[in-house]
């Protein structure tokens, strides 16, 4: 968890594949209690369909729920397949880390 | 084949072996001292005989001297010369048997007891014989020498029972050995028996567990073949079904396209493109990419195909379809899906096209450089409230626009230089002005990489005025024919 104890951080990192899905699944998850939290991608490079399908469920249930989400990514491979996929336009995309807290403390304070 | 014994049967049989040989060793031992000891009780007893005729003869000796210097009847004498006669021999006969035995402290008691009769004979018998009449001093001398004669025999015969009573604790020993052995041979035994049925269960019980995991083995190879051979029938359609699909074909514009599946093994894609002429100058394209792999992904990926035409031909606009079509996805809770829908307008040489999640249209128009075009929208069945735009964009007569799916791009995980080898393979092809420019595309890209997704694309060319009245006459040419 983040200092800030309502930003809760996840953090992904490699090639994210069908292999990995329980792995992305278990890691993707919400206790309910936090009101913002941040996806590490930074160091990610791929992610194929099932790995992503899983990233933007997620994503769109927080975004349902109440839940601010920002997504830090910094490889351009994995952004450029962020970018096709929808996610860029749809949540909340950084290039650092200080970024995504600035705008999910923003959003934990309103 | 020789079979080899198991590890645990060689060590059961091996302290088996070990046991019976100690066994053998000890019952030999126990046996060799029972019958040494027997061997010295006879003996023993022969010598205790011996002792007591020496010490009957020397009485019977004494009797007869003492009964004939009495009454002086010569028949008397007979046992005093049966005495003289054997005595000296029984006395030896003892010695050689203690000897034997070992019984040596008991050797000088037997030489002294000779000595003394022989003593005894020289001064008391003789003289009473000679004399024929007992004097107080030779009846001393007599006594005295009679007395320390059964002095030395009974010393004799108490060593010779010392002897066998050591003899008799040395066997009785020996037979608690024996015992002890028969007593152990029983126990190891059982302990053997015991530890070869224990070791047989085991065994037994390991060779069960491997004989049930052989069978769940084939039992599984058998299933895995079979979803294998399933699969493989439908890949195998499916392909079939794409091969011989006829691409419409339009007057002003040219369409080619590919598929290859994932691997050469079974493994159904969700990739499909689909090009269908809506009016005269109208066309519908899609294209689009299932999550996944398998019969889940096969059959959404069909569901989808015609969703998307059965809306199409109510609203051609591709953002309409798309909303349509993911609005009934996310109820079906369908598998994620990645798709583009272009509708080209022929007569106005218009593309109209919207995208949910898939990698960028390619348009290289002549004079210029292949470019994508504009994309980024969430793909199908992930939230129902996502609106697709449509974008439109005005066609160079010429160009050509070229839909594919991820696999194209994605073999090598990075994605710019996948998108970058896309651009070259398409612009070669066009500059070699290739009649199968799909499948030129797809040569130009996996001639160096190998096929690791299912790859679709389809190509849209839009011909020059003077090609396109080319086609337009050949086409008239092919159907009169």
């Amino acid at each position: 968890m983040n200092s800030n104890a309502s930003i809760k951080t996840i953090r992904l990192c490699g090639e994210l594949e069908i292999g990995r899905k329980s792995e992305i699944r278990d890691a993707l998850s919400r206790s309910g209690e936090e009101r913002a939290i941040l996806i590490d991608l930074s160091e990610v490079t791929y992610a194929d369909s099932v790995a992503l399908t899983e990233l933007l469920r997620f994503c769109v249930e927080c975004q349902r729920s109440g839940v601010a989400v920002a997504l830090v990514i910094k490889t351009p491979q994995f952004a450029r397949v962020v970018q096709y996929a929808g996610l860029a336009s749809a949540f909340k995309t950084f290039d650092n880390s200080e970024g995504a807290v600035a705008y999910l403390s923003e959003h934990v304070q309103r | 084949m020789t079979r080899r014994l198991p590890t645990p049967l060689v060590l059961t049989l091996a302290f088996l072996v070990l046991l019976v040989g100690l066994l053998l060793a000890g019952g030999l031992l126990v046996r060799s001292i029972l019958t040494e000891s027997f061997s010295n009780a006879e003996h023993i007893q022969s010598a205790r005989v011996l002792v007591a005729t020496a010490l009957r003869a020397q009485l019977d000796e004494e009797s007869a001297v003492r009964g004939y210097s009495a009454v002086h009847d010569p028949l008397l004498l007979q046992p005093y010369y049966e005495g003289r006669r054997t005595l000296p021999g029984l006395l030896r006969g003892t010695g050689t048997v203690i000897e034997r035995l070992g019984v040596r402290d008991a050797l000088p008691y037997i030489d002294d007891a000779a000595a003394t009769n022989r003593r005894w004979l020289v001064r008391v018998a003789s003289r009473l014989l000679v004399a024929r009449k007992r004097t107080h001093v030779l009846e001393l001398r007599g006594k005295v020498l009679a007395d320390r004669f059964r002095a030395d025999i009974g010393a004799v015969d108490q060593a010779l029972v010392r002897r066998e009573v050591l003899g008799d604790a040395r066997a009785q020993r020996a037979i608690i050995w024996a015992n002890f052995f028969a007593l152990a041979a029983v126990l190891a035994v059982a302990a053997a028996a015991a530890l070869f049925t224990v070791q047989e269960y085991r065994l037994g019980v390991r060779l069960e567990q491997e004989r049930a995991e052989a069978e769940e083995q084939r039992r599984r190879t058998a299933e895995l073949r079979a979803a294998y051979d399933a699969e493989k029938r439908i890949a195998d359609t499916l392909q079939a079904a794409f091969a011989q699909r006829v691409l419409p074909d339009m007057p002003t514009v040219r369409l080619s396209a590919t598929y290859v599946p994932a691997t050469e093994e079974a493994k159904i894609g969700g990739d499909w493109y689909d090009a269908l002429q809506l009016s005269q100058d109208r066309m519908l394209l899609a294209i689009g990419d299932v999550a996944g792999h398998g019969i889940d992904a096969a059959v959404a990926m069909n569901k989808t195909r015609q969703m998307l035409i059965s809306y199409a031909l109510i609203d051609p606009t591709p953002g309409r379809v798309l909303e349509r079509v993911n609005t009934e996805l996310v109820t079906e809770n369908s598998p994620m899906i990645t798709a583009v829908t272009g509708l080209i307008d022929a007569d106005t040489c218009q593309l109209s096209y919207a995208v949910a999640g898939h990698p960028a249209p390619v348009l290289l128009e002549p004079g210029r450089r292949a470019r994508f075009l504009k994309a980024g929208s969430l793909p199908l069945g992930i939230d129902p409230n996502t609106s697709y735009a449509t974008h439109l964009v005005q066609i160079a007569p010429g160009a050509m626009l070229v839909l594919y799916t991820d696999g194209a791009i994605e073999y090598s995980h990075d994605v710019l230089e996948g998108e970058t080898l896309l651009l070259q393979a398409i612009e070669s092809a066009v500059q070699n002005h290739e009649d199968d420019p799909a499948t030129a595309i797809r040569v130009g890209i996996f001639s160096r990489h190998r096929v690791s997704d299912d790859v679709a694309i389809l190509t849209v060319h839009f011909l020059e005025p003077d090609a396109a009245r080319d086609v337009s006459e050949a086409s008239a040419l092919r159907r009169s024919a």
